[in-house]
């Protein structure tokens, strides 16, 4: 059932919405509870000053090409907006960013205004809890442009009917060698929230993440997977990427990156802390 | 590649460059221009050039003010040069010098004038300061701001943390870590140890005190700012002292951590310059010819990628200079190969020796094999004299055009890494 | 170097309370300025002798207005006696007699110059005593003279005339401003050798000169004044003053060579420059110098040896090197002083390298005679320099403001003066000769 909203809405609000039910206590969720909206919104564009604020933030070049995790920050409300209402069965603000995969056919310019749909596609057993997956897809002028997918993890619930599969063997974290160091400082989840309007709180201040539980602001997994990108996408081109995440990004702080070039144009990236020897994120973009 | 024979020789006359000055050392307060003018006010004084007007003059700086946008131009106003001298600035990053000092000598082969001077120079101690981001967004609203709401507008949207000014760093912009940090990963991958590099150093600085003591530099080198010599030199280094310094790059390697203060050229102020001209020019002026510039090549390698290491260009530059000038890596009788740290130098040296290396990334189908270490940086390198970034490119040509000159025959390779993953290396050939 | 005390002294209110208080009065000296006239007024010439008529033609060649007997009513720029016929003491007194009511005309910075033959153990002792007579005439009427004027003489060596180059050199240099701080001094011509410059002011031009010590002071100086005067400049120093040597280079349009000239290879370094770059040497200013001044009984070796290891040793091993180069009619002029010739407290081995060098100079003179060329000395009085600069306060007021008649110490461009005219071919008639640039400074001879 596609539900079509008049405009993007704004994340603080849904954010806001969403907060009385953080005190909710979910334990368990039913294999088809996730409801059957599809979340749409007609016109969506990116304006030029986001686009420039977006590369510079990045460290990317300026340039007319609208990079694959800025689309997914356009999209990004429409899907929050689904994840924020009564009838979705996971406590939005204890959701765990697990990975996202992406494919983005072609090129897309700035001057393209672009539908955006969004709906969760589905719910899995995770050892840790529950996984849902958030599907959302971008059209321009009804050709396909971007779809990804968005999975979450809602801690300590259970998939009603469904055996939790056992968490997996972890072989010690190698770290690979150093090609890139990343300096972040504490307003960077701060500075990414000022671009694509994300003000999560666990991203913005050490007040905001201690709230929430957390001993310091960290990073959004976006803004990494962003800066990877960076590095990494191919331009004038489609490409797929997918990034996992594993151990969150406290700010301040430093990220260790390795970049590894793959045959077929294949570039896998990642990121861990040096001195407590865990990954961060790893991923890989694959040109189309 | 054939290349056709050369109308005519570009050939060096001589260099000039002040002593080289560990940074905000002596020769804080000097900017840039102070001492390329320096430099450039030496050579002239050399040479009898007051008045002459050259062809052209290139030089260049890595840290450079905004106010310098002409910083060539404006150093050769204030020298006894002919005000009608042209002057171009040159920016390659630390192979600057010599890319200034290859083209002019490109132009000197084609004919296109007669005469020039090459040079670089860098200051860390005058570095420019810039706003952040931020400000600087702010400021330039401002200026653009017509209506006094505007101007409160772009006043208001200055934050605090704006104000803080941004220092350059020395760090590659595309992956974070500093040159250290990217050669110890080099270093570590070509296995080089802490002894080699010691050992590197020690002889760098006992070759410049020895160049020194017998007078080599009495005509390379003006006094400044009551420096006679590179304040950066110490001759009683030994490996002894050099191996009790603590590492200071790639320290996450932990044991294998090799690279230290002593095996890595310090952050330097300097600037130097090379005269150069057709045989006819050095001719009809009665100034000596030290040697001929033979050829030079550019080479860059993908360090973003983790591909190659970053300082690492020179090796993959030298066989294609060898190749279109029918040459071999053996065929020289000095190896001037800037010791950026002795880690770049060592690794380099060990590509060049190894079949898999030279095979693969080289496309060769032997090793271009190993040189006689006894013809390395006979007179020091930048580990002993420091490493004023665009200086040093003028620095060797100079070095190597009056060794080349002293022994009367032979030829010399030039290899000069530099930042962005990017190299230069050229042959002269003694006169 | 500005004399603060000599500005002082001539401003309006310091020069009245000089007068008061009867502190020495020191005026500007008149220097030399291209364009400028040679004197500043008539010149007359005291004398009956055939070379006093050839005086007069040749000053009113050199379109000079020139006075004989009488100066009547005109300003006299100098006052020129012909004194080489003089028979006994006697002959002294007409001249003298008729300088003297000549002397209230002597404009400010005017010259009083005798010409007369050099006494000889040879003469008969009347002709001696005569001829030695002038000189201390001369001399005594230096300290009398005023207002920057200076007298100075000239000695021609039996059988030299006025047509001899070295006469006329030396006759010019003398009027001249170019010898302001010379005073109380004789320069003998002995030979004919030389030439006249076709152009007065440019009586270098075409020259190579080298200058070692050229980096500051009298050095730099020396630089200036040759290259004005038409020379192209070598300038050398040790490196370690290369940078101020460069801004000398580049100010007189010459080259550097960084070189210290205690080096064994020295002079085949310089010859090497000189003639690779340049094409020719023609002359050579042996000027770096160094003190290392120590009371005798506090001197070390080390002080001993540099001094003279520098200001005189190399020139003597230098010199052998230009002397087995052959270089035809190669002019050397080297820096002695005063010292060298009076002595100075805690100059032992300043003064010895000094006297030194007057003693080489006489001593090189045939050898670079032979070769058509010549060797002379310049000895510096009391000259404001950085080197100077370094005397304790009241031993320098005292240098340059008590002792020598002109009143005020030299500049070094009144040193680099004398030793311009004395490296010049006009003055290829005198060798072997030291020349004292001291204001007539009480002190030494």
């Amino acid at each position: 059932m596609r539900e079509t909203l008049p405009e993007v809405p704004t994340l603080g609000t849904l954010y806001a919405s969403a907060a009385p039910r953080v005190l909710r206590k979910v334990t368990s969720v039913a294999p088809d509870a996730l409801p059957d909206t599809e979340a749409y919104v007609e016109a969506v564009r990116c304006s030029r000053e986001q686009l420039t604020a977006y590369q510079r933030l990045v460290g990317d070049t300026v340039r007319e090409e609208l990079p694959s995790v800025l689309l997914h920050g356009l999209g990004f409300p429409v899907a929050l907006w689904l994840m924020s209402r009564k009838d979705f069965p996971l406590p939005l603000l204890g959701l765990v960013h697990l990975r996202n995969e992406v494919r983005q056919p072609r090129v897309v310019r700035p001057d393209e205004t672009l539908a955006v749909s969004a709906r969760a596609v589905g719910l899995t057993a995770h050892h840790a809890g529950t996984a849902v997956t958030i599907e959302t897809r971008l059209f321009s002028e009804g050709e396909l442009v971007w779809e990804g997918r968005s999975l979450y993890l809602a801690k300590g619930v259970r998939l009603e009917g469904v055996e939790a599969p056992p968490a997996p063997e972890r072989a010690a974290f190698v770290p690979p060698s150093t090609t890139a160091r990343w300096r972040l400082d504490g307003s960077t989840g701060r500075r990414f929230a000022a671009v694509l309007g994300d003000y999560n709180p666990i991203h913005l201040s050490a007040l905001s993440a201690k709230v929430l539980g957390l001993k310091a602001p960290i990073a959004h997994g976006m803004y990494l997977a962003g800066r990877a990108l960076a590095q990494c996408a191919p331009h004038g081109t489609g490409y797929a990427w997918s990034v996992d995440f594993a151990t969150p990004v406290f700010l301040p702080g430093t990220v260790e990156v390795n970049r590894t070039s793959q045959p077929g144009g294949v570039v896998r990236f990642s990121g861990w802390n040096a001195k407590a020897s865990k990954p961060h994120f790893a991923g890989e973009v694959t040109p189309l | 590649m054939a290349s056709s024979p050369s109308p005519r020789r570009a050939v060096i006359i001589g260099g000039n460059r002040i002593p080289f000055a560990r940074a905000n050392g002596a020769y804080v307060g000097a900017s840039n221009q102070d001492m390329m003018t320096a430099a450039l006010d030496g050579l002239v004084a050399r040479f009898g050039l007051q008045g002459e007007r050259l062809g052209a003059v290139a030089a260049g700086a890595v840290l450079k003010h905004s106010r310098d946008f002409n910083l060539t131009r404006e150093s050769v106003l204030g020298t006894a040069l002919d005000p009608a001298t042209p002057a171009y600035d040159v920016q390659m990053a630390c192979a600057t010098g010599l890319e200034a000092i290859g083209s002019l000598a490109d132009k000197i082969k084609l004919g296109q004038i007669d005469s020039a001077i090459g040079g670089g120079v860098d200051t860390i101690s005058d570095a420019p300061i810039a706003l952040s981001d931020g400000a600087r967004a702010g400021m330039l609203a401002l200026g653009r701001a017509r209506t006094l709401k505007d101007r409160l507008g772009a006043v208001a949207s200055l934050r605090p943390r704006d104000l803080a000014p941004a220092a350059p760093g020395t760090n590659e912009p595309r992956t974070g870590l500093s040159m250290g940090e990217h050669q110890a990963l080099t270093t570590q991958r070509w296995g080089i140890t802490r002894e080699a590099q010691d050992e590197l150093a020690a002889a760098s600085h006992q070759h410049l005190a020895a160049a020194y003591e017998r007078g080599f530099f009495d005509d390379l080198v003006t006094p400044y700012r009551g420096l006679t010599r590179d304040n950066n030199l110490r001759a009683d280094s030994t490996v002894e002292k050099l191996a009790k310094l603590k590492p200071a790059f790639g320290k996450n390697l932990g044991e294998q951590a090799t690279m230290t203060a002593g095996n890595s050229t310090p952050l330097t102020d300097g600037a130097s310059a090379v005269l150069l001209g057709s045989e006819e020019f050095a001719a009809q002026h009665s100034l000596p010819v030290l040697a001929d510039f033979v050829d030079y090549e550019l080479a860059a390698v993908d360090f973003v990628s983790g591909e190659e290491g970053l300082l690492m260009a020179p090796a993959y530059a030298v066989p294609r200079l060898l190749a279109r000038n029918g040459l071999s890596l053996q065929d020289f009788d000095f190896y001037e190969i800037h010791e950026a740290f002795a880690g770049t130098v060592l690794s380099t040296l060990k590509a060049w020796e190894d079949p898999e290396f030279c095979s693969e990334r080289l496309g060769l189908d032997a090793p271009l094999g190993s040189i006689d270490r006894s013809k390395l940086n006979v007179a020091g390198s930048s580990l002993a004299a420091g490493h004023p970034f665009a200086a040093t490119g003028g620095r060797i040509v100079a070095t190597l055009a009056k060794l080349l000159h002293e022994k009367g025959s032979g030829r010399g390779l030039i290899s000069v890494c530099a930042a962005g993953g990017q190299g230069i290396v050229a042959i002269l050939e003694a006169r | 170097m500005a004399d603060q005390y000599l500005n002082f002294a001539t401003s309006g209110l310091g020069r009245s309370l000089v007068k008061q208080l009867g502190l020495p009065a020191p005026v500007t000296l008149r220097r030399y300025r291209e364009g400028a006239p040679l004197v500043p007024g008539a010149i007359l010439v005291v004398g009956s002798s055939p070379l006093a008529a050839e005086l007069g033609e040749l000053l009113l060649g050199w379109g000079q207005e020139v006075r004989t007997h009488d100066a009547g009513d005109a300003a006299l720029g100098a006052i020129v006696a012909v004194l080489d016929d003089l028979e006994s003491p006697s002959g002294l007194s007409a001249p003298a007699l008729t300088i003297s009511p000549a002397l209230r005309k002597l404009a400010p910075g005017g010259r009083v110059i005798t010409i007369a033959r050099p006494a000889s153990n040879d003469d008969a002792p009347a002709v001696a005593a005569a001829r030695q007579g002038v000189t201390g005439l001369l001399r005594s009427l230096a300290h009398e003279l005023r207002d920057g004027a200076t007298g100075n003489g000239i000695e021609l060596a039996e059988g030299i005339g006025l047509d001899a180059p070295s006469a006329q050199g030396a006759l010019r240099f003398l009027l001249s401003g170019r010898s302001a701080y010379v005073d109380g001094q004789f320069i003998r011509v002995e030979g004919t050798g030389g030439a006249l410059p076709s152009n007065p002011d440019r009586p270098l031009a075409g020259k190579v000169a080298v200058v070692t010590g050229a980096a500051r002071g009298i050095g730099a100086a020396i630089a200036k004044v040759l290259h004005r005067d038409g020379a192209t400049v070598v300038a050398v120093d040790v490196p370690a003053a290369g940078d101020a040597l460069a801004k000398v280079a580049n100010e007189v349009g010459g080259t550097t060579l960084q070189l210290d000239v205690t080096a064994p290879d020295a002079g085949s370094k310089i010859i090497e420059h000189a003639q690779r770059r340049h094409g020719r040497l023609d002359i050579v200013i042996h000027n770096a110098g160094i003190t290392r001044d120590k009371l005798l009984v506090n001197m070390d070796a080390a002080k001993w040896d540099s001094v003279m290891a520098v200001n005189l040793e190399s020139q003597l091993r230098m010199n052998q090197a230009f002397l087995d180069a052959g270089l035809p009619g190669l002019r050397l002029v080297s820096l002695a002083s005063t010292s060298g010739i009076a002595g100075n407290r805690g100059q032992t081995n300043y003064g010895a390298s000094k006297a030194g060098v007057i003693g080489m100079v006489g001593a090189s003179a045939r050898a670079f005679g032979a070769l058509g060329g010549g060797i002379n000395a310049v000895a510096p009085g009391f000259i404001e320099t950085e080197m100077t600069a370094k005397i304790p306060f009241g031993t320098r007021a005292a240098g340059r403001l008590i002792l020598p008649s002109l009143q005020q110490g030299g500049l070094p461009l009144d040193v680099a003066e004398a030793i311009s005219f004395l490296a010049s071919d006009a003055a290829g008639g005198i060798n072997g000769r030291t020349l004292r640039v001291c204001g007539q400074s009480l002190i030494g001879a």
